[in-house]
């Protein structure tokens, strides 16, 4: 007679037990379907809106000469050159009109990490006059990043070049940029000493 | 009716960033020109709708226990796919917005309306909520973008008003002070609108009321004529 109520609770509990384990697999289930049909749809978007290589240099083109477009064709950089004591040439192209476009990485940035920008150098009658048009490309490992706006690279534009390699001003960085940057802004330092550095020393200009 | 409802709670009653306070990190960060706030709220309306429609159409199928996570899936599927259409379509854009493109998966706006309103209403109506809170934010955040960008920069979408500039309205707490103006400037109006239509709505009845006092009075006095 007293084992019955147990068996009364035992039954309640296998049916919540089962009530639970069909919630918990429908749960599991519909995640599982969601994911799978939404991932299937960002990998056919992903293939419909491919970005390649050609097209992002033709949009920086663009970007650095206001929507105009320009021939360009790619430089064969050596791989003795790639790198530097600054950071690495990803890229170089010479640009119909003369002047350079560089896709360099800047080395040392906030946690090691590095940042990398795409450089448009001026050329008048062969040499060097500096640099025009500066925009980030991507970072690694920088957590204050968007706090650089174009007021920090046009520091990198305004400067004569005649000076030597560019250095980082941490009371510039706090006036201009936010203070806790100065790692930062030693990785775009760097990629611009990069370029300066491969303009001077491969390009010989 | 409802639409006419749906409309005034998006644009004003329950504005998302003058009135909920929601999405305030954008809000703060990308409206130091007019035209990034445009194109942040487009990317959030966008988002919205997309959401909001999806949430409703699946509002019976997911299960009370796990909708928080699947509707995180969901709003990251479609900032994924806004993401990809910018970097494609709007570089410069894309670039601009940097960080806080991503970022608006965690946007309190959509899952809040992905929560409160397109999980308990049919798609049609969760897709206009979507639209005009979407329309809601995009103003909200343009409107500030304006002030900022003339008042910071002097310029007006992009063309130069003048040279005079406070570079203060540029910076982070400019964006606060600008921010706090709109509140309390919208709260008075909103205030102020409300006290109205309240006074109307007291009135109203009394004036009835009145009407048929003096009614019954005529009709007496006609009577004992």
């Amino acid at each position: 007679m007293s084992k019955e109520p147990n068996q009364v609770v035992f039954n309640d509990e296998t049916q919540e037990v089962r009530g639970n384990r069909r919630t918990a697999i429908k749960s599991v289930v519909v995640l599982v379907l969601i994911a799978v049909i939404l991932g299937g749809l960002l990998a056919i978007l992903n293939d419909a809106l491919f970005i390649s290589d050609e097209e992002r240099i033709a949009n920086t083109i663009k970007t650095f000469y206001d929507n105009e477009e320009k021939s360009y064709r790619k430089v064969n950089v050596l791989k003795q050159n790639r790198e530097n004591i600054f950071g690495s040439i990803d890229n170089v192209y010479l640009i119909e009109d003369g002047n350079y476009l560089l896709k360099t990485t800047g080395y040392h940035g906030y946690k090691d990490g590095t940042v990398t920008l795409w450089l448009l150098a001026e050329f008048k009658n062969d040499s060097f006059n500096g640099f025009i048009k500066i925009r980030m490309e991507s970072y690694v490992g920088q957590t204050l990043m968007s706090n650089f706006n174009d007021s920090f690279y046009q520091m990198y534009i305004d400067r004569d070049i005649t000076q030597g390699y560019f250095s980082v001003d941490t009371d510039d960085i706090n006036r201009i940029v936010v203070s806790g940057t100065t790692k930062t802004s030693v990785a775009i330092n760097n990629a611009v000493n990069s370029a300066y550095y491969f303009i001077n020393t491969v390009l010989e200009v | 009716m409802k639409v006419k409802e749906i409309a005034l709670d998006g644009l004003i009653r329950q504005n998302p960033t003058f009135k909920l306070v929601l999405g305030t990190c954008p809000t703060l960060a990308l409206t130091t020109v007019a035209i990034n706030g445009i194109g942040m709220g487009l990317a959030v309306t966008f988002v919205l709708i997309c959401s909001n429609v999806l949430v409703s159409l699946l509002r019976n199928a997911i299960p009370d226990k796990v909708r928080i996570p699947a509707f995180v899936l969901i709003i990251a599927s479609f900032v994924t796919v806004v993401s990809m259409l910018l970097e494609k379509f709007m570089p410069d854009l894309f670039q601009t917005m940097g960080v806080y493109l991503p970022l608006i998966v965690v946007n309190c706006i959509i899952l809040a309306r992905a929560e409160s309103f397109a999980s308990h209403n049919k798609a049609g109506y969760a897709a206009l909520d979507g639209l005009f809170m979407g329309f809601g934010f995009t103003l909200a955040l343009t409107l500030m973008g304006v002030v900022r960008e003339i008042l910071g920069k002097g310029a007006f979408f992009g063309l130069t008003l003048w040279n005079f500039k406070i570079e203060f309205f540029s910076s982070a707490p400019g964006a606060f002070l600008t921010y706090a103006l709109f509140i309390a400037l919208f709260s008075a109006v909103y205030s102020s609108i409300e006290r109205r239509n309240k006074h109307k709505r007291t009135l109203k009845p009394l004036a009835d009321e009145s009407l048929s006092q003096d009614a019954t009075i005529k009709e007496v006095a006609k009577e004992a004529r």
